[in-house]
């Protein structure tokens, strides 16, 4: 996403208080609370107007974040971010568009719109609450469940190998792929910050806890089993983080090593790719404006036996 | 030279080889010397069928008068066949009538000798006048020239020689027509039309005459079909955003905005999916975009769950449905109305729409202002529903007056009237006070399908979701205060009232005039805001004997029809559902007024 920010300086300072809306009601210990206060911080810090902002969101836990930022926002239906962001940004290029996704959301009832939100490239931040599980249904298998994993529809164990979205995401030619966790406030805000600075569809997936129904699913006490992504144009990592897990330089403009590196998710961390790319909207955009005007009294004389 | 008031022909051949064009050319000469024209295109389902199939039958049936006319009628005069197989499949729609004629091309004869011989002795065995030719050896010599295209020339030739079209407006016609094809070919294809002309009578020496009517000689005439009306009126009525998925016989709405909807500040996206093209339709209305989308059959189930969604969050939505012959992928080039329901009912849980039908090409063109008009006001999803044969139905009529409608509010009148609607209350209650567009300072307007009260806020106690019923059957109830009395074709009471909505509007305007020029005390009573429906209706209906209607849908004794159903339960009334017919084709005038005839 591009800024607005040159019309807003003139505006009243964003403060985190003011991005503040209902109170939130998930449940104690959840990774929502932290995904919430994080995309606070990167508007406050990008003093990005909540007027000009719209957060969209499909259904599930995720989908309630709209409710909790004082913005603009949808919270839309299960699996349809996307086409309802679809209408915002092509609408709307002046608006700052968020659209907050659950694994389920986003990977299964809608995997259809992520595939072409991600292809099309419009401009967007794309945040995927990965919590591999579905919560608001209470414990079903999603799609990122890990094998073996016992739920209320696979009580046997999850039956499949999880899909691996980061490497959907590349797939699919995405211009942005990163992968954070909310629990690293610092490496989460910078990974959204850079998403939202860069002009397309960012995708950004977020390890996000469910202390509810997938305790298990991430150890965001210890950082031994993570493995980072360094790079002079990637995503930094906290030292505390960094001394604990593994760290890995790699380019984010080299495909095949994002591909490489995307082997071993969801335990890797930080930007996997990066690739100016012409959005979707831009060019429908740069259309409506080499289109020859026409004289709209005159619209049936075309039609003139 | 017989004169006559009204006839009908067609010719059909082999999808791919000019029937249409040929159909196109004829009506447009024939509108501009002040005939009235109607054509009904006969479209295959798929591409490209193999030719010499039944399946390849593509056609166009044409009807010209000297008086206004609103519909094809009931059976056609004289059809030309490129070959036999073609008659044969054709004989099957039983359009046709006893002593009807049947021209047929004998080309394809020496390869299938028996399959003519039979199809020729079934159409004689029907009572119909069957007249065989070979085109001359000249034009078969320019045919080969122009890679075998080239016969539905003759045969245009044919037509005008026979229905006494004038032979050099035509030409002008052709030329006019095919203004890209080299001079070369050009005159290969005007000499094969004029073989055609100067032929004709060696088989047939009958011709006919429809008179040009001065009246319809003045002003500036267009020809259109339903979608590209629709697609204009789209533009007219300040819409800026379009979303759809392709859909039979819907798509064509989407092309013609393709092409000109960017000159005019709009944008077409087509959508990965019927639904997400739902989506953004909502999307952008909620940014302040007017939007809307257009879908057929199978498409508009899909979009149900938005629609629904549009409704709770009060984001504005229009939803054209082209109806198809359903249910499910059913019959994609043939005609029903069978999405009433679908339209006013289909999405879960309980909640109005407003439903317009369109009757004509014209209506075609304003039905988007007023959906516009009633979207915005009501902020809730407002339904279009055509047909497919008003979609592919062509028709010559007066250049109809352009608004560039931009705030809703300045919706002209005369669009309202012929909607039979007034307008609404400048203000309209909603579930939610905030309905601010984003950019505005301060207003933070988040929507949600889920129950909200007045601050938006989500909320589950049980006043909160009553009242949000409230508000929103309200919305609903203001449309059907501002209902005015329908279109009533003949006196407002007799023995017998035949209600139509939509496409049908034509075929009851004849038979009601037929019916009513035979002494009977019969009435039409037309419908084209279908839901709600009008606070009056049970007055009007109780001056009737009996109530009955004319649809394009299945019903039996057993089985009532949609809008026969939604009659009953909105008047208690005995509505019985007279005319139904789920054929997929056209509902004819002479059935109808057979089945009056049956009724009083």
């Amino acid at each position: 996403m591009t800024t607005t920010q040159e019309q807003e300086q003139e505006q009243a300072k964003v403060t985190m208080k003011d991005l503040k809306a209902s109170d939130p009601r998930w449940c104690t210990g959840c990774g929502d609370y932290t995904i919430l206060v994080g995309v606070r911080k990167l508007m406050v810090n990008n003093q990005l107007q909540p007027h000009n902002t719209v957060n969209v969101s499909g259904i599930g836990c995720s989908g309630r974040m709209p409710h909790y930022m004082n913005t603009y926002g949808i919270h839309s239906l299960h699996g349809r971010s996307i086409p309802f962001a679809t209408g915002v940004v092509l609408g709307r290029p002046d608006l700052n568009v968020f659209i907050h996704s659950g694994d389920g959301d986003s990977l299964s009832i809608g995997g259809n719109h992520l595939l072409h939100g991600i292809s099309k490239n419009m401009n967007c931040v794309y945040i995927l609450f990965d919590n591999q599980i579905y919560g608001l249904t209470k414990q079903q298998t999603s799609p990122t469940t890990r094998k073996g994993l016992p739920t209320q529809t696979q009580p046997g164990g999850s039956m499949m190998d999880p899909i691996n979205p980061i490497t959907f995401a590349l797939g699919l030619g995405a211009s942005f792929v990163a992968s954070t966790a909310e629990w690293m406030g610092k490496h989460f805000v910078e990974t959204i910050d850079a998403a939202f600075k860069h002009k397309g569809f960012s995708f950004v997936h977020v390890a996000q806890r469910c202390p509810k129904f997938n305790p298990a699913a991430w150890d965001y006490q210890n950082a031994g089993w993570m493995e980072f992504l360094t790079h002079e144009t990637g995503v930094s990592v906290e030292d505390r983080l960094a001394a604990q897990g593994k760290q890995v330089e790699h380019d984010p403009s080299d495909l095949e090593s994002a591909f490489a590196r995307a082997k071993d998710v969801p335990n890797v961390f930080g930007l996997f790719y990066k690739e100016d790319k012409p959005t979707y909207d831009g060019i429908i955009r740069e259309r409506l404006e080499n289109a020859p005007k026409k004289d709209p009294s005159k619209i049936l004389d075309g039609y003139l036996i | 030279m017989t004169q006559k008031h009204v006839m009908r022909f067609e010719v059909i051949m082999d999808a791919g080889n000019g029937a249409q064009k040929a159909g196109d050319i004829l009506i447009k000469t024939l509108a501009k010397s002040g005939r009235y024209v109607f054509i009904e295109p006969i479209i295959p389902a798929e591409i490209s069928p193999p030719k010499r199939t039944p399946h390849s039958m593509s056609g166009a049936i044409i009807r010209v008068a000297d008086f206004e006319i609103s519909n094809i009628g009931s059976s056609t005069d004289l059809m030309l066949f490129e070959h036999e197989i073609l008659l044969d499949r054709r004989l099957e729609d039983r359009d046709y009538e006893q002593n009807s004629i049947v021209l047929l091309d004998l080309a394809e004869e020496k390869r299938a000798k028996d399959a003519y011989a039979t199809a020729i002795k079934k159409a004689k065995d029907l009572g119909l006048n069957v007249f065989t030719f070979h085109m001359d050896d000249d034009s078969l010599a320019h045919i080969k020239g122009l890679n075998g295209n080239g016969k539905n020339m003759y045969y245009m030739g044919m037509l005008a020689s026979i229905y006494k079209i004038s032979k050099e407006e035509m030409v002008a016609a052709i030329r006019s027509t095919f203004k890209k094809l080299s001079e070369e070919k050009l005159t290969k294809n005007i000499a094969i039309f004029e073989n055609g002309y100067k032929n004709v009578s060696e088989i047939l020496s009958d011709t006919f005459e429809i008179a040009s009517a001065k009246e319809n000689l003045t002003g500036e005439k267009i020809l259109l079909d339903g979608n590209t009306s629709l697609s204009l009126g789209i533009i007219d009525s300040g819409f800026k955003l379009f979303a759809g998925y392709p859909i039979t016989p819907a798509s064509t709405i989407m092309h013609t905005l393709a092409r000109q909807f960017a000159s005019y500040g709009g944008i077409v996206h087509q959508a990965e999916d019927e639904i997400a093209a739902m989506g953004t339709v909502v999307g952008s209305y909620y940014a302040g975009v007017p939007a809307l989308t257009a879908t057929s059959g199978p498409g508009l189930s899909l979009k149900q769950e938005i629609i629904g969604f549009s409704m709770v969050a009060e984001v504005p939505s229009v939803i054209i449905d082209v109806q198809r012959g359903g249910p499910s992928t059913g019959l994609p080039t043939r005609t029903e109305q069978t999405d009433l329901f679908a339209a006013a009912f289909g999405t879960h849980g309980d909640g109005g729409k407003v439903v317009i039908s369109v009757a004509t090409v014209e209506d075609c063109f304003y039905a988007p202002h007023v959906a516009r008009y009633l979207a915005e006001k009501l902020r809730a999803p407002v339904f279009i529903l055509s047909d497919y044969l008003l979609s592919a139905s062509y028709k010559v009529f007066d250049k109809m007056k352009t608004y560039q409608l931009d705030d809703v509010n300045d919706i002209s009148d005369e669009i309202l009237d012929r909607f039979y609607i007034n307008r609404l209350p400048d203000t309209i209650e909603m579930v939610k006070d905030n309905q601010a567009t984003p950019g505005e300072l301060e207003k933070m307007r988040r929507v949600t399908g889920l129950n909200t009260d007045k601050t938006g806020n989500i909320v589950y106690t049980s006043d909160s979701n009553q009242r949000s019923h409230d508000v929103r059957n309200e919305k609903i109830h203001h449309v059907r205060r501002a209902l005015k009395t329908p279109e009533i074709i003949g006196d407002t009471e007799g023995d017998l009232l035949v209600v139509a909505w939509g496409s049908t509007r034509g075929v009851l305007d004849e038979a009601i005039n037929l019916a009513r020029k035979e002494g009977l005390k019969v009435s039409g009573l037309h419908l084209k805001i279908v839901y709600p429906l009008p606070l009056m209706l049970k007055e009007v209906f109780s001056k009737f004997k009996k109530v009955t209607t004319v649809e394009a849908a299945y019903g039996d004794p057993l089985k009532v029809t949609p809008l026969a159903t939604m009659l009953r339960s909105e008047t208690l009334i005995d509505v019985t559902n007279g005319l139904a017919t789920a054929s997929g084709r056209p509902l004819k005038p002479k059935m109808v007024l057979a089945k009056i005839k049956d009724l009083v």
